[in-house]
């Protein structure tokens, strides 16, 4: 059997406050072409500075990968012609990466993998293209917003180690969880994680570019790995080709052939200097790398014995396990790492946000969890609450008065539990036959009738004592 | 008379004199206009007060420096009509020190060449024989300094030779810094590791102060370095004891009357005390190649961006964007662009790279370790600063492309080194002028200035030629 092989070359949005080679903000104003400078709009005569910023979080990133890095970077230019470069060359590393031969462990179904990282560099993203009335091929003209040109993107390329479009989306998402973890990228913004992906199903390998996001990836991936499997049974060779990936259809679209392959000519960009990476400088970068996901989830597992699933649940999202960190100095762990792993996660997966986007904060969640373990709600009234207040900022406990959730005291459950024999007779009658799916079915009609405030075991306990076994 | 007020005035002097602005702008808009007929400079608007310790003391730009809102082609055509919406930083300097920008000065198209006849625009005229050139590529600024007789210094720019060539050619003082010395923010790129603004003055020490005020460290360009500050302060230094190399090779590739005439000089330099003595440089011969691999490389990079989108030359617009790119490119680009384009292209891709590119770093390295190597047991080296003397325009615009690259043949090496240069005039051979090249170490700008100033002296007053008013 042929063995699928795909390596990616991810591009992801560095978190600083001004771009790679100028001082102009990467966020801010969202008109067209506002945040801008002669420099980034690549005038004739204006020269890069670079920010020193990014080449520190470069740094952090190559020894979070676990890279070598090497004695002195630079920056070289890649040429090639396109109307949302304002040079048209971009400003990359080509010879000299910033890191290389590093590796990143994941876990797929409760096993490690290991996918070696080729290299680690920095580049400026350009602007972007508007096609007006149409796509790239039927729109009436094009506009060009160079807000986004000079903001820097950090690369990782990596080896062919990915067998399947599954395993690629997780090992994003886990590249994500590191760059958001080292504070120097944001996954929730729009188009921050793009990639390319090398694909081979034992012939030639094509190239599939422009994919945005998780999701994207693996439908890509699917599609292009669908169709050289397809072209296989029909007899036929995959060519070496770069394909586009169209988000819209889903599918792959050929750009160009081996024939074709752009040349981009790299030199050294003579503007921007050397950059000495001395030891000292990287140590001290090295001393502010926290703690990454996996060491956190083995830690979690280790010191407060909770379960792996709940480790790695808290660790996926980095807001949410520094939040969790934060609720335990005076809540329980295990109140708090079940709710933060169940009910918050779920709530949030349900919403597609990360911690970070909503508007779930470390009061709100502390309340919440104090009612909790105080028994003033039970974990299903907490789930409820959760659900108004992930997407609203609303008060937990205003939501608790204003749904009139509550636990119910013992000599309301008893008068509930009353009405519920009363009104279900036949029901009863099964249970004192023996049918056990009877209980279950009234103790549903006496949740229902408390609006989920009754504390279970303790309905249960009364229900059986009243139906009189 | 006002004339004969300013008539051989340095532009030291002209702050230290009671300068009455009006009249003396008008005189030098006057003067400004009798020049018209040589070809060497763009007219641009210019104000009368101007505060600070220059007291507004004229200043030229070659086309490739960019100063706000004022026309900025750099010789070509698909610049046409582009004024910066900013200041280079040499130009904000000029600003804060109360130096006044009075006119750009024509050059090569993008400082590609010898004798300012791939300007896009004109040819500018050598004030000593108007069927000469005034050299490349900073030929405007040359000429300016030879045929304005009025206190004012001109900023050149060199990648190969384009300060010392034309000031050679016109028979005027040029110094090229140490890569680094002066900022190149604000300068249209030719090939960023070898640019280098410098001034062109009628003596040293105008082009000494020149220096002084465009010099500095600046965060908008991260090759520069502090400035040295007074550059002036060591001229009146004597030379004797100082060692002066000459290197052989470059006596032999010049002709043998510009030989005879910057031997006339050195001997001079020998009376005043310094040594002489005979060196060997090795890399001389590979510097034109290596020069011409880097320079195109890297210049074919930044020309990319020229393509009629944003700023320039703009047409109709037809087909995508890359038919659109190509025809503008084709239509805006001189011959001589698009040959270096051709070349950088070819020598940067991939299967060339490393034959051509990565070779001629290497090559590069070796030539700075030749020069350092030289430098161990010489102070400076003094040689011919070109081959030859000006050409005929004529003659130039007939030769092949490779011969008009050999006239850069003894000044490519140096700029290849990045080391500071300074072009003295001589003497004269067939009635033009010749010039004495001073070159130093990396940063020894001062004992340059201070051979050529204590030469100057010796050699005494330069009859310029009087421009006739053909108006």
């Amino acid at each position: 059997m042929d063995k699928t092989k795909i390596g990616l070359e991810t591009h992801l949005q560095l978190l600083t406050k001004s771009k790679l080679f100028c001082g102009c903000p990467t966020t801010g104003s969202e008109g067209p072409n506002t945040r801008i400078c002669p420099t980034c709009l690549g005038m004739p005569g204006t020269k890069p500075r670079v920010n020193k910023k990014a080449i520190e979080m470069g740094i952090k990133i190559a020894r979070a990968l676990n890279c070598e890095l090497p004695e002195e970077m630079n920056f070289s230019r890649k040429t090639y012609f396109y109307p949302d470069m304002p040079k048209n060359f971009q400003t990359t590393q080509f010879s000299v990466p910033l890191g290389r031969n590093g590796e990143v462990t994941m876990e797929l179904d409760g096993k490690e993998k290991t996918v070696r990282i080729r290299r680690v560099h920095l580049e400026e993203d350009p602007g972007k293209l508007k096609h007006v009335g149409g796509n790239i091929t039927s729109a009436d003209y094009v506009l060009v917003d160079y807000n986004r040109s000079g903001t820097p993107l950090c690369e990782v390329v990596t080896e062919p180690d990915l067998e399947s479009p599954e395993e690629a989306r997780t090992f994003l998402r886990k590249l994500a969880d590191i760059f958001e973890y080292l504070d120097v990228y944001d996954s929730t913004g729009e188009g921050t994680i793009r990639s390319d992906a090398n694909v081979s199903t034992g012939g030639e390998r094509t190239e599939v570019k422009n994919i945005t996001g998780f999701k994207d990836t693996e439908k890509a991936l699917r599609y292009e790995l669908r169709r050289q499997k397809n072209l296989k049974k029909r007899g036929k060779e995959v060519e070496r080709e770069t394909r586009s990936y169209d988000d819209s259809s889903g599918t792959t679209k050929s750009l160009r052939t081996k024939e074709h392959e752009a040349d981009y000519g790299y030199i050294f960009d003579p503007d921007l200097t050397r950059i000495e990476l001395k030891k000292r400088w990287i140590e001290e970068l090295s001393q502010e790398i926290p703690e990454l996901p996996h060491e956190k989830k083995g830690r979690y597992v280790e010191e407060y014995d909770v379960s792996k699933e709940v480790a790695a649940t808290l660790c996926s999202d980095f807001e949410l396990t520094m939040t969790f960190e934060k609720l335990i100095d005076n809540l329980s762990v295990e109140t708090t790492s079940n709710i933060l792993a169940g009910p918050v996660k779920k709530v949030l997966n349900y919403n597609e946000m990360r911690f970070r986007e909503s508007e779930l904060n470390i009061d709100k969640l502390r309340n919440l969890i104090e009612m909790v373990e105080s028994g003033e709600i039970t974990e299903r009234n907490a789930e409820m609450i959760l659900r108004e207040i992930v997407v609203d900022d609303k008060n937990p406990k205003e939501v608790k008065e204003e749904k009139g959730f509550g636990k119910v005291e013992g000599n309301e459950i008893d008068k509930i539990v009353g009405e519920v024999i009363e009104e279900n007779e036949s029901a009863v009658e099964d249970y004192r036959k023996g049918k056990e799916e009877a209980l279950n079915y009234l103790m549903g009609q006496v949740m229902s009738k408390s609006q989920g405030r009754a504390d279970p075991s303790e309905a249960r306990k009364i229900l059986k004592k009243k139906v009189g076994i | 008379m006002i004339r004969l007020k300013y008539r051989d005035m340095k532009a030291t002097e002209f702050s230290r004199s009671d300068v009455d602005k009006e009249k003396f702008y008008s005189l030098l808009g006057r003067e400004l206009e009798k020049l018209k007929g040589l070809n060497l400079h763009r007219k641009i608007d210019f104000g009368l007060e101007k505060d600070g310790k220059l007291s507004g003391l004229p200043f030229t730009l070659k086309d490739s420096i960019c100063s706000e809102g004022d026309p900025t082609y750099a010789g070509s055509k698909i610049l046409e009509g582009y004024r910066p919406p900013f200041d280079a930083t040499v130009v904000e300097k000029i600003k804060k020190a109360g130096g006044n920008i009075v006119a750009k000065t024509h050059q090569d198209e993008f400082a590609f060449g010898t004798g300012c006849t791939n300007c896009a625009f004109t040819t500018p005229k050598n004030p000593w024989d108007e069927e000469r050139c005034c050299g490349g590529s900073s030929g405007g600024a040359a000429g300016m300094a030879a045929a304005l007789d009025l206190p004012h210094i001109n900023l050149g720019e060199s990648t190969g030779g384009s300060i010392s060539v034309p000031a050679s050619f016109c028979g005027v003082v040029g110094l090229t810094p140490t890569y680094g010395v002066v900022s190149r923010y604000g300068l249209i790129s030719f090939a960023n590791s070898l640019d280098k603004i410098g001034p062109i003055a009628r003596n040293v020490e105008d082009a000494a102060l020149g220096l002084e005020v465009i010099s500095g460290k600046d965060e908008m360009d991260q090759t520069t370095v502090e400035s040295e500050g007074d550059y002036r302060e060591a001229l009146e230094e004597d030379i004797s004891g100082m060692t002066i190399g000459l290197p052989r090779d470059y006596f032999e590739i010049a002709d043998d009357e510009v030989s005879e005439t910057v031997e006339k000089a050195v001997s001079e330099l020998e009376q005043l005390g310094a040594d002489v003595k005979k060196v060997k440089l090795e890399m001389t011969e590979a510097a034109l190649p290596t020069y011409y691999i880097i320079a195109p490389a890297e210049a074919s990079t930044n020309l990319a961006k020229f393509c009629g989108m944003r700023y320039g030359m703009e047409g109709e617009l037809e087909g995508n964007f890359r038919e659109y790119f190509s025809k503008i490119r084709g239509q805006g680009f001189g011959e001589e662009v698009k040959r270096r384009v051709m070349i950088g292209t070819y020598t940067r891709m991939a299967g060339y790279r490393d034959k051509y590119y990565i070779k001629a770093l290497k090559v590069r390295r070796k030539i700075i370790n030749d020069f350092k190597h030289v430098f161990k047991d010489v102070d400076i080296l003094a040689a011919p600063t070109s081959p030859v003397i000006a050409p005929k325009i004529k003659e130039l615009e007939e030769m092949p492309p490779v011969e008009q690259y050999k006239i850069d043949k003894l000044t490519a090496p140096i700029n290849l080194a990045g080391m500071p240069q300074l072009s003295v005039p001589c003497g004269l051979n067939k009635k033009m002028p010749v010039g004495l090249h001073l070159m130093g170490n990396h940063f020894d700008e001062k004992k340059i200035l201070k051979v050529g100033h204590a030469y100057e002296k010796q050699r005494g007053k330069i009859n310029y030629p009087e421009v006739e008013d053909d108006g």
